[in-house]
């Protein structure tokens, strides 16, 4: 299912992208070629401000943005050269433009006319926007992959370290004992003081702290000890896809991100979403578990292909 | 009162753990420092598996996501958040939170600067984002570390608590602010 998942996305995004520049192009969304007034005031010899009335820049692309009445932005006039300095407030398409033309967020046009402190001005031709945002994804997110996996080395190396050290004491059979009734139940194909329970009981209370930094590398090495129990190398077993689903509903009990944004933003009780997170995160936990566990009993996700000689987890 | 004891319990676990478990290999006569070396060597190994398996994952997410796609999802599924009592402002933080950390951090802080932290949708989209984890982050790096790329019923299962996860918290919401 990853694979239809990934064919999706990846071309969804690339049609998506295609069909609005297509329409952008058909309807000259970004005004290209087109001849724009605005009002020029120098602060300074090369530096000032361009400043434009909303109505006029609505009535020039044919949009409705609500405010400010006057836009205005910081600019710098040299030669024919007019440099416009957006910001996060500006409106989206002069965004998109700056952005698309050197991925920065300035504006650099040409100055085609001038009267005292009015300018008549080519804004430089944009098309291919998104397009070139997909190019610039592929690209940005490539590294970010590797990044993130870099990252990860070092906290990686040390809880494989910490691990290892309960393993080889025996404190890892200790923790799974305690848990030992809940965890036959949830993972059936596991024996109950395989290192992999120790593991997985760990990461689940990692998550539960909201200790993102233990709760990976934790994960991992319970994956990896549930691996060394799969007989089909390369494909999830039935207790991986369950440890996941617990993973991917994130039970925590403090939503320490979440509150810290809202706190951020200026909320009166950041930590009012406590409770409710909980309740959702629980309900999502419940449900994964659920899912998992009926879901490895439908035909399509039986393991196919089995090994050597035929192990069969799901077919009896 | 209760959040400052987790808070404070989410704080020291890491030593408490770390003093714990070094005091046990030791008292159990296990090469404390041997052990843990061996361990700590597989760290690298690691991170580098999960690489391939990260960049599939993160460049199909990042395109979908640049490409503007979202937008007309949104715009499509509006209909049916309005019928579930849903904002229709929340339903990118719905869509967006399986598929990317990062966005659906950003884009709870957009949506709670523009309706108030402390507004219904403000509220909603924390809970949401509090409700559920990264799926496809978690898929690909999980399962990158152990070389498997049959996931069977993974991402369904992954996408059933998602689904669960944003509909409880609507509901639990509902209830309690709306």
């Amino acid at each position: 299912m990853l694979n239809y998942v990934w064919i999706g996305l990846v071309l969804i995004g690339v049609l998506a992208a295609a069909g609005s520049d297509i329409y952008d192009a058909s309807s000259n969304r970004y005004r290209n070629g087109e001849q724009f007034e605005l009002q020029y005031d120098s602060t300074n010899a090369s530096a000032g401000r361009v400043s434009l009335t909303r109505e006029y820049f609505n009535k020039f692309y044919g949009v409705a943005i609500e405010s400010p009445d006057t836009l205005n932005f910081p600019a710098t006039l040299t030669g024919n050269s007019l440099k416009i300095t957006t910001d996060d407030n500006s409106p989206e398409l002069w965004r998109t433009v700056a952005k698309t033309d050197d991925n920065s967020n300035q504006i650099i046009a040409k100055v085609e006319a001038r009267r005292g402190s009015e300018l008549t001005i080519l804004l430089p031709t944009t098309s291919l926007v998104k397009t070139k945002a997909v190019l610039d994804a592929v690209i940005s997110y490539s590294e970010l992959a590797v990044k993130i996996a870099l990252g990860l080395i070092g906290v990686m190396a040390f809880w494989l370290g910490i691990m290892k050290l309960a393993e080889d004491s025996g404190m890892i059979k200790i923790i799974a004992r305690v848990m030992k009734p809940v965890m036959v139940r949830v993972f059936p194909d596991v024996p109950p003081d395989h290192p992999a329970i120790g593991a997985m009981i760990m990461n689940i209370a990692a998550n539960m702290l909201g200790l993102n930094n233990a709760a990976t590398p934790l994960g991992l090495k319970a994956m990896d000890e549930l691996d060394k129990l799969n007989p089909n190398k390369g494909t999830a077993t039935n207790a991986m896809v369950t440890f996941l689903a617990i993973n991917t509903a994130g039970l925590t009990l403090i939503p320490a991100t979440a509150i810290a944004i809202r706190a951020a933003v200026g909320s009166k009780d950041p930590t009012i979403i406590l409770l409710t997170s909980f309740f959702g995160a629980g309900l999502a936990t419940i449900a994964g578990i659920l899912a998992a566990k009926l879901l490895q009993r439908l035909k399509v996700y039986r393991i196919s292909e089995p090994p050597g000689e035929s192990e069969g987890g799901a077919s009896k | 009162m209760i959040k400052q004891i987790l808070e404070a319990l989410s704080i020291i676990a890491i030593p408490l753990i770390v003093a714990a478990f070094v005091a046990y290999a030791a008292k159990k006569k296990v090469p404390v420092y041997e052990s843990f070396v061996a361990g700590a060597k597989g760290g690298f190994e690691v991170a580098i598996k999960i690489i391939p398996y990260l960049v599939a994952m993160l460049v199909a997410i990042g395109i979908f996501r640049a490409s503007g796609a979202m937008e007309i999802l949104v715009s499509a599924l509006s209909p049916v958040a309005r019928l579930i009592g849903m904002p229709p402002e929340a339903l990118p933080m719905a869509l967006l939170r399986p598929l990317s950390g990062s966005g659906s951090l950003g884009l709870m802080a957009d949506i709670m600067k523009k309706y108030g932290p402390d507004s219904f949708t403000g509220i909603l989209v924390s809970t949401m984002y509090g409700s559920s984890e990264t799926t496809f982050y978690v898929l690909a790096v999980y399962f990158g570390a152990v070389n498997v790329y049959r996931t069977r019923h993974a991402v369904a299962a992954g996408l059933i608590a998602d689904a669960v996860g944003m509909l409880g918290a609507l509901f639990i919401c509902r209830i309690l602010f709306g």
